[in-house]
């Protein structure tokens, strides 16, 4: 898949937006979305929000997982941050969960937009980017050591759609070009 | 001046807390079990800078921006202040460190573990330690010789120990605790503490007295005790002047003790009587920081200052009153106990305000600081105390936060009167504040110092773009409404206070207008109406503006004005009516119209509020009813259906988690029910910053026992009913209404009371049912009816059936009041249908239906089903039905008042099989699956009672004293019905005929079909153009010419028709007939869409037959 691709997809997700209109349920063939109320928070999918964003029509509000750290807030919250996700990534050696399957493509999508309805933007696209290459690095490194070790299968959590996009065609055709290499060299021993 | 208890706040989570100030007071610092230290620049700050120190931090101590924290790894640490960057370890114990001490000049600090040892360390070299053993078990506490010679602490081995520093030998043992393992177990922590300057004495809490020990002999000088001490003293705390000792119990104690003169000048009681484990003085004024071991923050402010030296004479009163703390500025070694107030008798509010930045919102909120204390309330709180220390029964005294009472007075105390407040505002005091939250926008205030401004945002832009206005007057109140902003400013030495309005909505050029109130006339309050701005002011004066600046109604107030808001033409004004008690207000309401008849709704009625609460928001909901809000999260709304009274109809603090978490509510809408609100984290309303996201809550009235069905149905019931109270206040004042909403409200309020009628039915509860069907309409009566049948109860059945006829009969005499009345209605009003626009057609499509018999709507509904769903899908398909049927069909979809609707909804498809249910209620508990816009048919049917006429709307002339036996048909319906009939008038009429002949299989008719079938021919030659819905109106007109008893003669013989029918019917057994009847349905339409139409027919006859099954009886 390209990424256009992937991202398309990732527009399906739903974020909540301040509408600065009103207006009432709207039906589409995807389900029905609103009423919008001026001042009331409603979820919508992001193509929608950024559509209104672009239009001035509405104030973003940021996922949950869309902030820096926990500092600041009284109570403990079970939400995990994304100093501590990317912390997490780089304790640990397999994948850990992400906040979102999307969370690449929607703070792409959200800070490209709605950079001024979020909070420090800037520190949200170097966490996120720090978690992505974190990531992307370990599964060149698993693709690697699967490679090199000749396995047949392995198995791995929690991948995002956009990291699978970012090897899985350059993997799959590389292993059938080795497997052909190997398999002509063989006849030659 | 009284001292004040400032309400706690929620600090850290559960567990051992430690307070301290730091060196210039300007914040207070925590610590607790949660690891962090928090820097608070006063209670009311709601974002404490946090510091994590470690997993638990059990003591801190603050000096010379140094921060040392006792932590869970076993050691003591550094941090710098305010920074909170680590900045080392001090020294490390086996076990963790109980108490963290500086000495005087911050050189030193001192550390007692549990591991029995007592380190003393140099701040700046942490190799230079002394360590102290000697104890043999955990150390409590310790406490610093100020000259640094001594060191005293608290062991749970039960002793008290001195020790000199240079060598660290123990100078003195004293064993006077109570031995235990563990600091957990012991009673008390025992925080002793040495006078601060002279260090004359060692204050050591044993038990439920202070003992003080003299320094050098070592032996007890002296107690303090109090009677009113139940409980072990916990810590005790040393002014910085070293004049005042205070005290706090394992019970939430605090005391206050004058040590020279060992008068008890403070006692306070901890509000929920946890355990004080942590006393602070502020270094600079009389203020106690507290903390309780469940992690909660408290202050008290003012010690002592209700106090008076011995003097009793009035006149030498106030001079000496300033003496005692001039007096004791020199006396104080630290020499900065500053009086806070210079002149107390001036009541300067500015002198409070500057020299105490930390006083709180609830005292700013509400409590209208008596600065201006009279000499006789001095004297008074002074005999008080005394007359309290001899003896000693003022139990319920302490626990109050206010002293101003009369002498030896025991009684009730008056509450202070809470200060005026605009609706949906954060305090004035603060930099950054909301100066209106509402439905329209948001107005936020600047006062900082690069800018005072004011920021202006409209939810929805299509109102008015966003402004910012330069605030040089500093405005302090602000309301907007869709048409207008409007401003005021209280009055300063040079100008006046002023009343401005942007009318941003005028046509003309010039939008703003600026009103100088008379001199000495302060603003209090202010909103804006439809049309108008109102304000009150400080000489007890409400006056009226229109909103383009011209002056109109003035008038007074009976007290001093609480809070203004203004809806449409309704202005509600709170005030004080007088003085309340006991933490009570006493507020009135006024609520008026200003519209063109004006008049007064509400005369000052008394406002109820919940026990110790004050007033927090006043409003009306977006469909104009009066609603507020009380500090306890109450609220509640003007209930018009029960004489105006006022009902609660949510309580927030029900949906809060926190105890200090509040909801902070910004606009109440009836329809849908709706309470907008803000959640506040540990806050009584949000900061600016970030921005606050609105939260909905429900709303839900305090019936009993809603845990049960019966309780719970109850009180949707009444819920909706209240809620629907909007609606004929609407329509009284000429708005329009909604009608969808009406009747979608009305059908649900309907289902409730069957559902209940049902529950009672089975619990074998007949009275009770009969005064549930007393709240019915009509044909859910006939359902009930049917229900109470089925389910064998026959004299329920004949008693509701007594009783619908009564009510038929009650009903039959009111129309022609109601004729003319709505006659005058129409004249006015803009809603098109209203209720009394569908009465005749009730009247008329009933006069035949009654006459004859019937079945209720849950046959019809069975046997409709299939035909909703096949016709969704028809809309859209082709070539299944011919392009004839469809195109009309769609048109009748587009045409129908439901508005718009979705061809591409997906709406959830019934995929309830179409077996027609012995149950009535299965066929109503299915309504609420289906969505209102599935279709304009599926809403047709969504409403049981709604009975279709075969007749097309007729006019209001025509209507007859008649039967009332079905309920009134929605308009929506009634137009969708109408269409249906013009749509079959397009196929030719008598394709119909026959297919009525056909289907109906001799049901009966009424009277009215039978003389149209014989006539039909004869309209149809008078007037050859007409279609089937004409020729059924001009029918009904003839009919209508007969005389009553050529009428009489046609319903007669319907009736026999219907008679020996039902006679047939009955020998049948009915629920195979139904079976029959869908099974038949089901092949009529699988063959073409022209066949399906004669389930028309059908259901009016079902119909029919209902209603006989009703009335056979009777």
């Amino acid at each position: 898949m390209e990424p256009a691709e992937v991202e398309f997809l990732a527009e399906k997700e739903l974020v909540t937006i301040v509408p600065n209109f009103s207006l009432d349920r709207i039906h589409l063939i995807g389900g029905d979305l609103g009423p919008f109320n001026p001042g009331l928070p409603v979820e919508v999918p992001v193509w929608l929000a950024i559509n209104l964003k672009q239009r001035q029509k509405c104030r973003l509000i940021p996922p949950e997982w869309m902030d820096v750290a926990l500092a600041g807030s009284l109570i403990r919250q079970t939400q995990e941050k994304l100093e501590e996700i990317r912390d997490q990534e780089r304790k640990e050696d397999t994948f850990t969960p992400m906040p979102s399957p999307y969370y690449m493509e929607l703070t792409k999508l959200l800070l490209n937009y709605a950079s001024d309805n979020i909070p420090k933007a800037d520190e949200i696209r170097t966490l996120v980017k720090d978690t992505w290459d974190t990531r992307v690095a370990k599964l060149r490194l698993s693709a690697d050591s699967f490679v090199r070790q000749q396995e047949a299968h392995a198995k791995l959590d929690n991948l995002t759609l956009m990291e699978i996009n970012t090897t899985g065609t350059f993997l799959t055709q590389a292993l059938d070009h080795m497997y052909k290499l190997r398999t002509n060299l063989q006849p030659a021993e | 001046m009284p001292s004040t208890q400032k309400p706690m706040r929620y600090g850290h989570t559960e567990g051992h807390t430690d307070v301290c100030f730091d060196d210039t007071g300007s914040c207070i610092v925590t610590c607790g079990s949660d690891g962090d230290v928090r820097i608070w620049e006063n209670l009311d700050d709601d974002d404490p800078k946090s510091i994590t120190v470690g997993e638990k931090a059990y003591s801190c101590a603050l000096k010379n921006g140094r921060l040392i924290t006792a932590v869970s790894n076993n050691t003591v640490q550094i941090h710098t202040f305010p920074e909170g960057a680590p900045d080392g370890i001090l020294t490390r114990f086996t076990m963790n460190a109980n108490h963290v001490i500086f000495n005087s000049d911050g050189t030193k600090i001192a550390a007692g573990s549990s591991d029995f040892m007592v380190k003393v360390v140099e701040v700046t070299d942490s190799s230079k330690q002394k360590t102290f053993r000697g104890h043999d078990a955990p150390v409590l506490s310790l406490s610093f010789d100020p000259r640094d010679v001594y060191l005293a602490s608290a062991s749970c081995d039960g002793s008290v120990r001195v020790w000199k520093i240079a060598d660290q030998t123990c100078t003195t043992s004293w064993p006077l605790l109570q031995k235990c393992n563990d600091v957990i177990s012991a009673k008390s922590i025992c925080r002793l503490g040495w006078q601060p300057g002279s260090g004359k004495l060692l204050a050591i809490p044993v038990d439920k007295v202070v003992k003080l020990y003299r320094r050098g002999t070592w032996d007890s000088q002296l107690d303090l005790s109090h009677k009113s001490i139940t409980q072990s003293l916990n810590v005790v705390a040393w002014s910085p002047c070293g004049q005042y000792l205070a005290a706090a119990s394992v019970d939430g104690n605090i005391l206050v003790w004058n040590v020279e003169t060992q008068e008890c000048i403070e006692r306070m009681q901890h509000e929920k009587n946890y355990t004080i484990c942590g006393l602070a003085w502020h270094p600079k004024h009389k203020q106690i920081a507290y903390a309780d071991t469940e992690g909660s923050l408290g202050l008290l402010e003012n010690i002592g200052d209700g106090k008076k030296p011995n003097d009793k004479l009035a006149g030498a009163m106030t001079k000496d009153y300033n003496d005692l703390f001039d007096g004791e500025d020199d006396n104080c070694s630290n020499g900065d106990m500053i009086e806070p107030q210079s002149s107390p008798k001036a009541g300067a509010n500015e002198d409070n305000d500057d020299l105490m930045p930390t006083l709180g919102l609830l005292r700013r909120a509400i409590i209208d600081d008596d600065n201006s204390l009279d000499i006789g309330m001095i004297k008074a709180n002074s005999s008080l105390l005394e007359k309290e220390d001899d003896d000693d029964q003022a139990g319920g005294f302490s626990a109050l936060p206010s002293s101003t009472q009369q002498p030896f007075y025991d009684g009730p105390m008056p509450t202070p009167k809470q200060k005026p407040f605009q609706s949906g505002s954060t305090p004035a005091h603060l930099a950054h504040r909301f100066m209106v939250w509402n439905s329209v926008g948001i107005i936020r205030c600047y006062n900082d110092e690069q800018d005072n401004a004011i920021d202006v945002e409209f939810h929805d832009t299509s109102i008015h773009h966003a402004t910012h206005l330069p605030n040089s007057l500093n405005h302090t109140m602000a309301d907007l409404s869709t048409e207008a902003i409007l401003l005021a400013c209280e009055s300063t030495e040079e100008l006046a206070s002023k009343l401005h309005c942007i009318h941003f909505s005028s046509w003309d050029t010039n939008k703003e207008w600026t009103v100088d109130m008379p001199e000495d006339e302060d603003i209090e309050a202010v909103c804006l109406g439809q049309g108008w701005a109102a304000c009150a002011t400080s000489a007890l004066l409400v006056r009226v503006f229109t909103v383009g600046g011209v002056q109109k109604e003035i008038f007074s107030l009976p007290g001093p004005v609480v809070s203004m808001a203004g809806h449409g033409e309704q202005l509600m004004v709170i005030y004080h009516r007088g003085t309340g008690f006991d933490g009570d207000q006493c507020l009135g309401v006024q609520l008026m119209e200003l519209g063109k008849k004006k008049e007064q709704i509400l005369h000052g009625d008394p406002l109820s509020l919940t026990k110790k609460s004050y007033l927090t928001w006043v409003g009306f909901s977006a469909e104009g009813t009066p609603c507020y809000v009380d500090s306890e999260g109450i609220v509640r709304m003007l209930n018009r259906g029960v004489g105006n009274t006022w009902i609660p109809v949510c309580n927030t603090r029900e949906h809060c988690k926190g105890r200090s978490d509040h909801y902070w509510v910004v606009g109440i809408h009836e329809n849908p029910q709706q309470l907008r609100c803000i959640p506040c984290k540990g806050a009584r309303f949000p900061p600016t910053l970030p921005r606050p996201a609105v939260a909905i809550l429900s709303f839900k009235l305090p019936y009993c026992q809603v845990t049960t069905e019966k309780g719970q149905m109850e009180e949707q019931y009444w819920r909706s009913v209240v809620f629907l109270n909007h609606v004929d206040y609407l329509l009284k004042n000429g708005y329009e209404i909604d009608e969808n909403a009406k009747s979608q409200s009305v059908k649900e309020q309907q289902e409730l009371l069957m559902k209940l009628f049902a529950l009672s039915c089975k619990l074998e509860r007949e009275f009770r049912c009969v005064e549930l069907a007393d709240l019915m309409t009509q044909n859910v009566v006939n359902l009930a009816i049917k229900y109470a049948s089925r389910s064998r109860k026959l004299n329920l059945a004949q008693r509701l059936n007594e009783m619908a006829a009564e009510k038929v009969s009650e009903l039959a005499t009111a129309p022609e009041d109601e004729e003319d009345f709505r006659k005058h209605l129409n004249a006015g009003y803009r809603s098109s249908a209203t209720e009394w626009s569908q009465l005749p057609v009730r009247n008329v499509q009933q006069d035949q239906e009654m006459e004859d018999a019937g079945e209720t709507g849950a046959y019809e509904e069975a046997e409709e089903t299939p035909e909703v769903q096949e016709q969704r899908p028809n809309t859209f398909s082709k070539g299944v039905t011919s392009a004839e049927v469809t195109t009309p069909k769609s048109a009748v979809i587009v045409s129908s008042s439901q508005g718009r609707v979705n061809p591409f909804k997906v709406s959830p498809n019934r995929k309830d099989p179409v077996v027609p249910s012995a149950n009535v209620l299965d066929t109503m508990s299915k309504y609420p699956k289906k969505t209102s816009l599935s279709s304009s048919r599926a809403v047709n049917k969504q409403n049981p009672p709604v009975i279709k006429p075969l007749i097309p709307k007729p006019k209001s002339k025509q209507a007859l004293a008649a039967s009332f036996f079905q309920a009134r048909t929605p308009t929506s319906s009634e137009k969708t019905v109408e269409e249906r009939e013009e749509k079959t008038g397009n196929e030719s009429h008598q394709v119909k005929v026959t297919a009525q002949q056909n289907t109906e299989n001799g049901r009966p008719k009424t009277g009215f079909q039978m003389w149209l079938e014989e006539n039909r021919a004869n309209i149809l030659t008078d007037n050859p153009d007409l279609n089937e819905a004409e020729v059924i109106k001009e029918g009904m007109s003839r009919f209508r010419i007969l005389s009553s008893e050529e009428r009489m003669v046609w319903t007669e013989k319907a009736k026999r028709g219907s008679v020996s029918d039902l006679a047939e019917d009955k020998k049948r057994k009915r629920p195979t007939t139904d079976e029959d009847e869908v099974k038949k349905d089901q092949e009529q339409k699988s063959e073409d869409s022209n066949v399906s139409k004669k389930t028309k027919p059908l259901d009016r006859s079902t119909n029919v037959r209902l209603s006989a099954f009703a009335f056979k009886q009777s």
